[in-house]
C-alpha cells in the first residue's frame, strides 16, 4: 500500500530524515512513535507530499508521489489525513465539513453526499451534531469529525498525525476507539502517536524513529517488552515513568 | 465687511448639493467595486507561486501608494488623453482613479487576511484532494473574507473623501459643486461648512452600518 525507499527530507540546513524506508501493507496498522522533533511527523507529511521528500520516493497505491507527473490531489484522496489540531473548517457545518471532499473532488451530488456524510457521522458517534459548528464541539468530537472528513473519500489508508496530543484527557479514549474500530474493519493505518497504550493493543506494528532514521521497526509485544535499541529503551523509560 | 453668518444659506444651498453627491456616491461605489476586484487579483497573484505575477502586483501596489492620489488623477485625466488623443468622460475618470487607487491598498488588506488563516485550514483542504484552487474558493476565502470586512470599510471611508479630490479634475461631485456655489455666491464660510457635514454624515452612516454588520458577523462566529 505504501512503500517509503531511502526517503530525505531536509528544511534548509536541518536535515530532518535521513533516509527512511517502510513498507506498510494493506490492512496494516502501524504506529510510529519517537521524541518531539524526531521527524516522525514528518514521514507522514510526506506521504501525501503535504512535505516534499527532498529525495528518496513514495509510493502510495501504485502512484510515485514523488514522480511529478503524478496527480497528487487524486493520491491524496487516496490517503486521508487527521490533523493533532484537528484543522476542521470553522465556517462551515459538521456535516459540510464531512460532505465538501465527496461534493468537490469525488463530484456527488448535495443529496448522495449528505446522506454519506450522515452515515460517516453516524458511525463516529456523532449523527446528532450533524447542524453544529465545529466550536460548539470539544475537542473529542472535533477529531472525530475530523476523521469522518477524512473517511468520506473512501481512502486506501487513513494518515493520524498525533491525533490526541491536542486533547484533554477525558477525551482521548472516544477518539482512540472509533480508530480502533477503523482498525478492526482493515482500514490500513499510519499513527504517529505518544499513546503507547493504543500501538500495544492495535498496532501489527510499531517503529520507532529518532534523529531522522528508524531505530526499531516491529511487532508490539516484542517491541515494547523487549527493546534491543537503547535509544528505545531510554524513549520507552522516559514515556512510561510518565505514564 | 463685517462678517455675518447666515444659515439660511446653508439650508439653500444643500438642495444644490444633491447633484454633485450623487457623482460622489457613484464614483465610491463604482470605484470600490472595481477596486475590490482589482484589489482580490492583485492580492492573490501576491500569494501566488508565479513569481511573474507577484513582481507584478507588488509594483502596482507600490507605485499607487506611493503616490500622491492627486497626481494620479491627473495624469489620468490631463496626461493620459495627450498621450492617447482621446477624452475621458469626467465621471469614468473618477471611477477608475478610485477604482486603480483604492486597489492598491484593498490588495493588501486581501493579502494579510488571506495569510492570517492558519496554514492547517490549507492543509487540511489540500488533504482532501481538493485542488489550490479548489482550497482557496472553499476553504481560505470564506474564512478570510470576514477578516476584511473591517478594514474594507475602513478604506470605503477613506475613498469617499477620497473623491474630493477629483474636484481638482472638474469632476463634478460634492466639493466641485460646492466651489461653483462659492462662486456665485462667495459664501465661502456657509458653503464648504455645508459640504463638510454633508461628508460627515456620509462618513457616520457607513461607520454606524459597518460597527451593525460586524456584530452580526461576530455573533454568527461565536454560534
Amino acid at each position: 500500500m505504501i512503500t517509503i525507499e531511502n526517503l530525505h527530507k531536509n528544511f534548509g540546513g536541518l536535515k530532518v530524515l535521513r533516509g527512511i524506508s517502510l513498507h506498510v501493507d494493506k490492512g496494516q496498522v502501524v504506529c510510529i512513535i519517537g521524541p518531539s522533533g524526531s521527524g516522525k511527523s514528518t514521514v507522514l507529511r510526506c506521504i501525501n507530499r503535504l512535505e516534499r521528500p527532498t529525495s528518496g520516493r513514495v509510493v502510495v497505491d501504485g502512484h510515485d508521489i514523488t514522480d511529478p507527473s503524478t496527480n497528487i490531489n487524486l493520491v491524496r484522496t487516496e490517503a486521508g489525513m487527521v490533523f493533532q489540531q484537528f484543522n476542521l473548517f470553522p465556517h462551515m457545518s459538521v456535516l459540510e465539513n464531512v460532505t465538501l471532499g465527496p461534493r468537490k473532488v469525488r463530484r456527488l451530488e448535495r443529496g448522495q453526499a449528505e446522506k454519506l456524510g450522515l452515515e460517516l457521522l453516524a458511525k463516529v458517534g456523532l449523527a446528532d451534531k450533524a447542524a453544529s459548528y465545529p466550536d460548539q464541539l470539544s475537542g473529542g468530537q472535533k477529531q472525530r469529525v475530523a476523521i469522518a472528513r477524512a473517511l468520506a473519500l473512501q481512502p486506501k489508508v487513513i494518515l493520524f498525525d498525533e491525533p490526541t496530543s491536542a486533547l484533554d484527557p477525558e477525551l482521548v479514549g472516544e477518539v482512540l476507539e472509533v480508530m480502533k474500530r477503523l482498525a478492526r474493519e482493515g482500514m490500513t493505518m499510519v499513527v504517529v502517536t505518544h499513546e503507547m497504550g493504543f500501538a500495544k493493543e492495535v498496532a501489527d506494528r510499531v517503529i520507532f524513529v529518532d534523529q531522522g532514521v528508524i531505530q526499531e521497526d516491529g511487532p508490539p509485544h516484542e517491541f515494547f517488552s523487549n527493546p534491543r535499541n537503547p535509544r528505545l529503551r531510554d524513549f520507552l523509560g522516559k514515556v512510561v515513568s510518565h505514564t | 465687511m463685517a462678517f455675518n453668518f447666515d444659515p439660511g444659506v446653508m439650508l439653500d444651498t444643500l438642495p444644490m448639493l444633491m447633484r454633485g453627491l450623487k457623482w460622489t456616491a457613484l464614483i465610491t461605489v463604482g470605484g470600490l467595486f472595481f477596486g475590490f476586484i482589482l484589489g482580490a487579483g492583485a492580492g492573490l497573484m501576491k500569494l501566488s507561486r508565479g513569481w511573474a505575477a507577484r513582481k507584478f502586483a507588488g509594483a502596482y501596489v507600490e507605485t499607487i501608494r506611493g503616490t500622491p492620489m492627486l497626481v494620479q488623477a491627473m495624469f489620468l485625466y490631463f496626461g493620459v488623453p495627450m498621450a492617447l488623443g482621446l477624452r475621458i468622460p469626467p465621471l469614468v475618470a473618477g471611477i477608475v482613479v478610485i477604482a486603480v487607487n483604492s486597489g492598491a491598498y484593498i490588495a493588501e488588506i486581501v493579502r494579510g487576511a488571506v495569510q492570517s488563516i492558519n496554514i492547517g485550514q490549507f492543509e487540511a483542504g489540500r488533504s482532501i484532494g481538493l485542488t489550490r484552487a479548489q482550497t482557496m474558493r472553499y476553504v481560505i476565502w470564506p474564512q478570510a473574507f470576514r477578516r476584511m470586512i473591517p478594514p474594507l470599510g475602513n478604506q470605503f471611508i477613506i475613498s469617499l473623501k477620497d473623491t474630493s479630490l477629483l474636484a481638482v479634475i472638474g469632476v463634478g461631485e460634492l466639493l466641485r459643486t460646492g466651489q461653483e456655489i462659492v462662486a456665485v455666491n462667495f459664501r465661502a464660510f456657509e458653503v464648504y461648512l455645508t459640504v463638510g457635514l454633508v461628508y460627515l454624515c456620509m462618513t457616520m452612516a457607513i461607520a454606524h452600518a459597518l460597527r451593525r454588520v460586524e456584530k452580526r458577523l461576530a455573533a454568527r462566529v461565536r454560534r
